[in-house]
Order: C-alpha cells, then sequence, then structure tokens
C-alpha cells in the first residue's frame, strides 16, 4: 500500500514515523512529499538560526540517515492537483503519483491583508514561518538599518528579537491595548512589553500599519500608521497570524470540505475517500462550531501520530488535550495552561508578582473556586502538574499552598514564591 | 551596508572551524610539545621566579579557568546553577590543583593535586608514588578514588567531579565555553566513544595491576618488571601526555571542548558506568519540547539531547557531565538535571534505532477509553 504525504512538516513526519512504527516496508511504501526543504525541520527553531545560535543543519531534529533506515522516501516538489476518483496528484513538474492512502500536512501560512501600498512592494517585506522566510530576512539583514513589524504575536516578537539581535532598530505595532491579549493578562502583558523595550525596541500599543511606503526600486522604504507617524524603514515584518494553506486545495480536481481549514473528524478522515489531514491545515469537527484550529506545534505534532495510526488502521479518537502553550519573550520563558483570558464572570485572579523583577504568576479559578488557568511567566514550571491540579479541580488555597511543587528552575535557582506580592483582581 | 552587530559569535571564524580556530589549535598543539618535550619554558619560569615550568603552566592554567569562569558567570548570570558551579570550579583550581601543592613543596611535602584522584591520575596507584607519601595523602588518594567517587556519583552522577571538581573540565567549562558547541552530535561519535572511552579505562587498570604487581613480585620475575615499566611509559605517553594534554586541549577550537573527558578520561568511564546505575538523570517536561535542538547544539559531551526531549523521555546517559547548559538554553524550560528515586519515564536503554521508534500502542491509550470503546485509540493527555 502506498502512503503519501504532502508536506514534511512535524504533522508529515509524525505521521510517516507513525505509519512505519505499525507497518513495515513490505507493507507500506511511504512518500513525503515537501516543496519547501528536503529535510524535516523544526520550524519553531527558524529564529535560532536567524539568530546564529543554529547552523541550518542543526534544525533538523533527526539524522538524515534515519529516513533510509525507515525506508521512507523523500520527495521536493509541489503538489498543483489532487484528483481522489483517480487517487492521484499531479506535481508542478507534471509528473503524477498515485497514492492508496494520502495525507495532507500542508501546514498554514502566514495571513494578508491588502494594507495600501501593497501591490507596489516589490521587497522588503518579510513573513516569518518558512525556511524561504528565513533565507529572505538574512539576505535583507545586511541593508537594514530599521524594520517595523507588525503584530503583537508571537512570531512577532520572535522576529523582533532576532532583528534586534543583529543590531537592527526595531518599531513593533501592536495594535492591541496590551501584548498578545489572547493569552496574557493586562499585568504580565506590561512586564512583557517593559521587557521588550528594556531591549531597545520601539514597542506601540494600540497603533497599526495604514499605509506602506516604497522607494524607486519597489523596496519598502517606511510605513505610515494610522496615527499619522511615518516610520522609515527597510525591512517589513508581518506577522499578524497564520491561516491553513488550503486556498490551492480549492482549486483542484477533488476539493475536500473546507472551512477555516480542511475539515477532518476526529480519526483526521477528510471528506474524501482515502484522504487525511492534520496538523495546521485542518480544522478538527468535535462536536460544536465552529471547528478545532490549532495552530501551534504541540498539536500538530500530536494530529500527526494520530493521523498516521488512523491511517495505518487504527480507530483514532482525537480529544485534544487541556490547552497549553509555551513561549519565550527574549529571556522572559512564559508557560500557559488552561483558561486565563476571556473567562467567565464570577472568576476570581490570582496575581503574584515577584517585586523588582520580571517574574509573575495569574491563576485563575472559575465562581466555585476551581483553578482553571495558569498564566506563568519569568520562571519554570511543569504544565503536567498545573494541568493535573485543573483536571483535579483544586481549589484556589489548595493550590497557593502547593504551588512549589509544580516548580521546574534550575537547582539552586528556584524561585522563593513566598516573596512574592500577591493581589486579588475581580 | 550595515555590519555592528551582524555576525553571531557561533557564526564567528574562531568558534566556527574558520582560519583562526586552526591556527589557535596548531598554536595551542605547539605549546604542549614545547611543555612536554622542551626546557625552552624553564627560563621563563625562572624570571617570574615560579621554579619549574609545571609551575608556570599550573599558572596559566589557574588564570584561564578563573578568566575564563569570571565570563562564563556573567554570560549566564541569571542562572544559580552555573553561578554556584564555577564558583566551585575556579575555588577548587586556585587551591587544591595550585597553590595547595605549592605550598606543599614550599614545606618539603610531596606535591600532592588532592583534587585529582586515580584513574585519572594513574600514578597514584603506583606503589612508587605512595612510599614516598605521608599517611594523610595515602588514605586520601585511596578512599578517595575507591569510595567517595562511587558513592557521590550514585548520588550526584559524575557531575559532582567532571564539572565541579575536575580541572579538565574545569577548563573545557570556563575558557572553552565558546567552543562548546563543536562537539560531534552523530550516533557515529556516539558509537566510538562507548568503544574509546572503556578501552582507556581498562588500559589504565591493566596498567596500574601491572605496575602494582611488578612492586611487589617484580624481583622474581624480570619479565613482569620490564613489561610493566614499558606499559607504564607507554600509558604516560599516549593517553597522559598526547590524549589529555595535546589532544584534550589542542582541538578545543576544532573538535570541542570535552574531547579528552568524552573518549577517553578513565576516571570518566568509572564515573559514567555508575551514574547509569544512580541517582542522576535529566528530567524532560512532556510534549513541551519544540524540537529547536539548542540543547544538541550547546552539549559539549555530543549527546543529542533533543532526540529525548522531544519524545518526551527521562534519561541519564552514562557521558552526561552535568554541565546544565542544555537546561541553560531551553527556550521552553523542558529539560531539568535533579538527582531522584523517581522512576524514569520512558523505556531504558534505548539504541539509537530507538530514539526514532515509538511504539504508541502501549503507550498511549487512555484506561479510560478503553473502558468505554474497545480498540478505540483516544488521546487525551489530561
Amino acid at each position: 500500500m502506498h502512503f503519501v504525504i504532502i508536506g514534511n512538516g512535524v504533522a508529515g513526519i509524525e505521521a510517516a514515523f507513525a505509519i512505519r512504527d505499525r507497518l513495515g516496508p513490505g507493507e507500506a511504501k511511504i512518500t513525503v512529499i515537501s516543496d519547501e526543504t528536503d529535510y524535516f525541520f523544526s520550524r519553531t527553531a527558524l529564529m535560532y538560526a536567524y539568530m546564529d545560535k543554529l547552523d541550518r543543519r542543526d534544525l533538523e531534529p533527526y539524522e538524515r540517515k534515519v529516513y533510509a533506515q525507515k525506508q521512507i522516501e523523500l520527495v521536493r516538489g509541489r503538489v498543483v492537483d489532487l484528483d481522489a476518483a483517480e487517487a492521484s496528484l499531479r506535481l508542478q513538474d507534471g509528473s503524477t503519483v498515485a497514492y492508496d492512502r494520502l495525507l495532507l500536512a500542508v501546514g498554514a501560512k502566514p495571513r494578508m491583508v491588502p494594507f495600501a501600498g501593497l501591490d507596489e512592494v516589490e521587497e522588503g517585506l518579510v513573513h516569518f514561518v518558512s525556511m524561504q522566510d528565513l533565507d529572505e530576512c538574512e539576505r535583507l539583514t545586511w541593508s537594514t538599518e530599521r524594520a517595523v513589524v507588525v503584530g503583537g504575536g508571537l512570531i512577532g516578537v520572535e522576529l523582533v528579537e532576532s532583528l534586534t539581535h543583529h543590531g537592527v532598530e526595531v518599531t513593533f505595532l501592536v495594535r492591541e491595548p496590551w501584548f498578545w491579549p489572547a493569552a496574557l493578562g493586562k499585568e504580565e502583558a506590561e512586564i512583557v512589553a517593559e521587557h521588550i523595550r528594556e531591549h531597545g525596541v520601539d514597542l506601540r500599543m494600540e497603533e497599526e500599519m495604514s499605509e506602506i511606503q516604497v522607494d524607486d526600486a519597489g523596496r519598502v522604504s517606511g510605513v505610515r500608521t494610522n496615527l499619522g507617524d511615518e516610520i522609515p524603514c527597510q525591512m517589513l515584518g508581518v506577522a499578524i497570524g497564520v491561516q491553513a494553506n488550503v486556498e490551492w486545495l480549492q482549486g483542484v480536481s477533488t476539493p475536500p470540505a473546507i472551512n477555516r481549514g480542511v475539515m477532518v473528524d476526529r480519526s483526521f478522515r477528510t471528506t474524501l475517500p482515502n484522504v487525511w489531514a492534520a496538523g495546521d491545515c485542518v480544522e478538527v469537527d468535535v462536536g460544536r462550531r465552529p471547528g478545532l484550529v490549532e495552530t501551534i506545534w504541540y498539536s500538530a505534532k500530536r494530529h500527526g501520530k494520530l493521523a498516521g495510526l488512523s491511517m495505518a488502521g487504527e480507530r483514532v479518537e482525537y480529544h485534544p488535550p487541556l490547552f497549553y502553550n509555551s513561549t519565550k519573550f527574549f529571556e522572559l520563558e512564559f508557560t500557559t495552561v488552561g483558561d486565563c483570558v476571556d473567562v467567565a464572570d464570577g472568576a476570581t485572579t490570582l496575581f503574584r508578582k515577584m517585586p523588582g523583577k520580571p517574574i509573575s504568576q495569574r491563576i485563575v479559578a472559575n465562581e466555585r473556586g476551581e483553578v482553571i488557568g495558569f498564566n506563568m511567566l519569568g520562571s519554570r514550571f511543569d504544565h503536567r502538574v498545573l494541568e493535573q491540579w485543573i483536571h483535579d479541580r483544586r481549589d484556589l488555597a489548595w493550590v497557593q499552598r502547593h504551588l512549589q511543587e509544580a516548580q521546574f528552575d534550575v537547582e539552586f535557582g528556584r524561585v522563593p514564591l513566598s516573596k512574592m506580592v500577591e493581589k486579588e483582581i475581580a | 551596508m550595515r555590519q555592528k552587530g551582524t555576525i553571531g559569535w557561533l557564526k564567528h571564524d574562531i568558534t566556527h572551524r574558520g582560519v583562526t580556530a586552526w591556527a589557535l589549535s596548531a598554536a595551542l598543539f605547539a605549546f604542549y610539545v614545547i611543555l612536554y618535550w622542551t626546557d625552552w619554558l624553564d627560563p621563563v619560569a625562572q624570571a617570574l621566579h615560579l621554579g619549574s615550568k609545571w609551575t608556570l603552566y599550573g599558572l596559566l592554567y589557574t588564570i584561564a579557568i578563573t578568566a575564563g569562569g569570571i565570563y562564563v558567570m556573567r554570560k549566564y548570570r541569571h542562572n544559580k546553577y552555573q553561578i554556584v558551579r564555577t564558583t566551585v570550579i575556579i575555588f577548587v583550581q586556585a587551591t587544591l590543583a595550585f597553590s595547595v601543592p605549592l605550598i606543599l613543596k614550599f614545606f618539603n611535602q610531596p606535591e600532592v593535586y588532592l583534587s585529582y584522584l586515580w584513574p585519572l591520575k594513574i600514578e597514584y596507584f603506583y606503589p612508587s608514588t605512595i612510599a614516598s607519601w605521608p599517611l594523610p595523602f595515602i588514605i586520601w588518594s585511596i578512599a578517595g578514588s575507591l569510595l567517595m567517587v562511587p558513592l557521590l556519583a550514585t548520588f550526584f552522577g559524575k557531575r559532582w567531579y567532571c564539572s565541579w571538581v575536575c580541572g579538565c573540565g574545569g577548563l573545557a567549562n570556563t575558557a572553552g565555553d565558546p567552543f562548546r558547541q563543536l562537539s560531534n552530535k552523530s550516533s557515529a561519535a556516539w558509537k566510538f566513544e562507548q568503544y574509546s572511552i572503556h578501552i582507556t579505562m581498562l588500559l589504565s587498570f591493566v596498567v596500574t595491576a601491572a605496575v602494582v604487581a611488578s612492586f611487589f613480585i617484580g624481583d622474581s620475575s624480570p619479565m613482569l618488571q620490564s613489561a610493566a615499566g614499558e606499559m607504564q611509559s607507554a600509558y604516560g605517553f599516549v593517553v597522559v601526555a598526547i590524549l589529555s594534554g595535546i589532544v584534550g586541549v589542542g582541538v578545543y577550537p576544532i573538535g570541542g571542548t570535552r574531547v579528552w573527558c568524552r573518549y577517553f578520561c578513565p576516571m570518566a568511564a568509572v564515573l559514567g558506568l555508575v551514574q547509569k546505575k544512580g541517582k542522576y538523570r535529566i528530567t524532560v517536561k512532556d510534549n513541551m519540547c519544540i524540537s529547536c535542538g539548542l540543547c544538541s547544539k550547546y552539549c559539549e559531551m555530543g549527546i543529542d539531547v533533543r532526540a529525548y526531549a522531544q519524545r518526551n523521555e527521562d534519561f541519564t546517559r552514562a557521558s552526561c557531565v552535568g554541565c546544565g547548559l542544555c537546561e541553560e538554553v531551553c527556550p521552553r524550560g523542558v529539560l531539568h538535571l535533579e538527582n531522584s528515586d523517581k522512576p524514569r519515564s520512558g523505556p531504558q536503554p534505548l539504541t539509537i534505532d530507538a530514539l526514532v521508534d515509538e511504539s504508541w500502542k502501549d503507550r498511549h491509550v487512555s484506561p479510560h477509553a478503553e473502558e468505554k470503546q474497545e480498540s478505540v485509540i483516544s488521546v487525551n493527555w489530561n
């Protein structure tokens, strides 16, 4: 049986390994097609390559010989057509690939809106999600004195940090009233904003780009903001989110059902026969509307494994775990578990802050006093312990007493929790 | 064209196997050849009132560790583990490995380096050495090697020695820090290391046994006596001079800082074997790794830490010296060095192939799902 996987990101490769784990080379031929890179790389590590902390090769999580050992064939190419009736794919070079079972793990691409002046731009506008984006960023950095980054999310701050590392002066435009309101409360957002500013970044809240300006050669030369300010720059990073990379699928011979992503059930099957989908490109039907779109690394990894098992013949039922995520704002590590923002009325929030240091903890409890979410900034916590407490419906006072059991700081470096100042936020 | 800050230190010529790196390596090789096999440094030492070239070497070594240690403490100033560890390294080098032997010599006592033990200092078990020592030193040396080393390694792993006390590790973790990422991470290197380090360990045992035997029964067996003498000098030349000195430090700019420690040190081999059975391990936070690879990149022992982290597996590798840099560079705080009795997660031991083999059938079937619906793989990590 021929298993074909489109996309060699974490979902695609995890699926390939999961299939091979169940089916030997005699039972399953596995082909992975990608037009981005020859080998799977860690997308989350792009910024470390940009900052020269890693070489390109270091981004590859597996030794290259692993694919040969596991008999997974890697093909470089772009799929342009999918015909589910014929069970075949057509590649850009004209060749066709027949499959028995297909996985669409085509990921996400940067979201874009029609900014004024966008049509004039030939060069200088970058995103930061693909290997090609990294190439482009590295190429442009040398001739950049100032840059503007738009979008107050995780990719935006990664791009800002990388540019700052290279000595580029950065203006960071964030539309929202505080930094990353999708995950951060106002209090920790202020700590993060101050930390970003301490690195020399011109961080502006509630300011949006209204127009892109270009020079005679078509290179970005500046932006105008909605407050009328003009900021000269040679690079413009747009990081206003990502969306499923499904546009091309709408035009193929037999498109699968698509909403915000390829629609899949809990076993990652699409509406097409023998076609599965996983990772950032899917919307999982979990019995409510809209379905679940999870564009984070951990989810894609999980999706890939399960989709692979499903394709290999296992009965799979995906139940997304309690939400958690992690990131790093310059030196500040951040872990979030459960629900901390947009919580229902009646919730209580305990905010703990270390005086004089960018360390804080937000613990949110529902109207019954049961803990439902944690935001941990500037020190390390074991999210699995925090998850367990939410699962066990521990009350706020209990969690306060036991908080140190979830600490994960380095030896000798445990943050003294007793020195933190607490306040309750209604 | 802008220039400032554009070249990261990783891409710098000297830390990226560039021309200057090779030149520095050649200079280090030359220095060790001059030190070991010429007396050119003696006049320099005398001009500085240091007695011998070895005292001069000790002074240079101590300066390198102190200056490098200050650099490292600044670089990792937010990390208490690194601060405490580096402070101990500098202290041990300045006292036990440098000034104490000098003071002993001043009082006409044997020049004993209390921070080094057999089998790293193989001559500390030679009867001829022991015979010249006062009793307290003999007790320290023998009890240290046979009791303290395995006992402490059981509780704290090899790190208490390799990255807190030992001078070889001390230099690697201070002045050598900019070169740590050059270690070879391939599984082939891992395979080689498993052979080379245990072969050197066995050699050190055999040579020690031969020398001790020849001391006691050498008079009746001239053949043993001459064989032991030859083995002793061959080991001294190949292992002590070439591998620990010339290669160990000379290849810093080319092959990373722990080439001696990783591939050859007999002491590290013994400690590693104990460590595997002991309490020390690196704990991995489940499903939090983003596979970025910074841990593997900055592991001076060439351990592919990411391979364990991305499959959520706590681990203890014999070669891990517990420097804590993987834990330091991890952008998601996934790794934690600890001494613990808690059972490890994940299958042990690992083969190279197992690093990418994931047997999901047994591991992630939720018990609740099985009750409800047989043979449904329900993945719910809560």
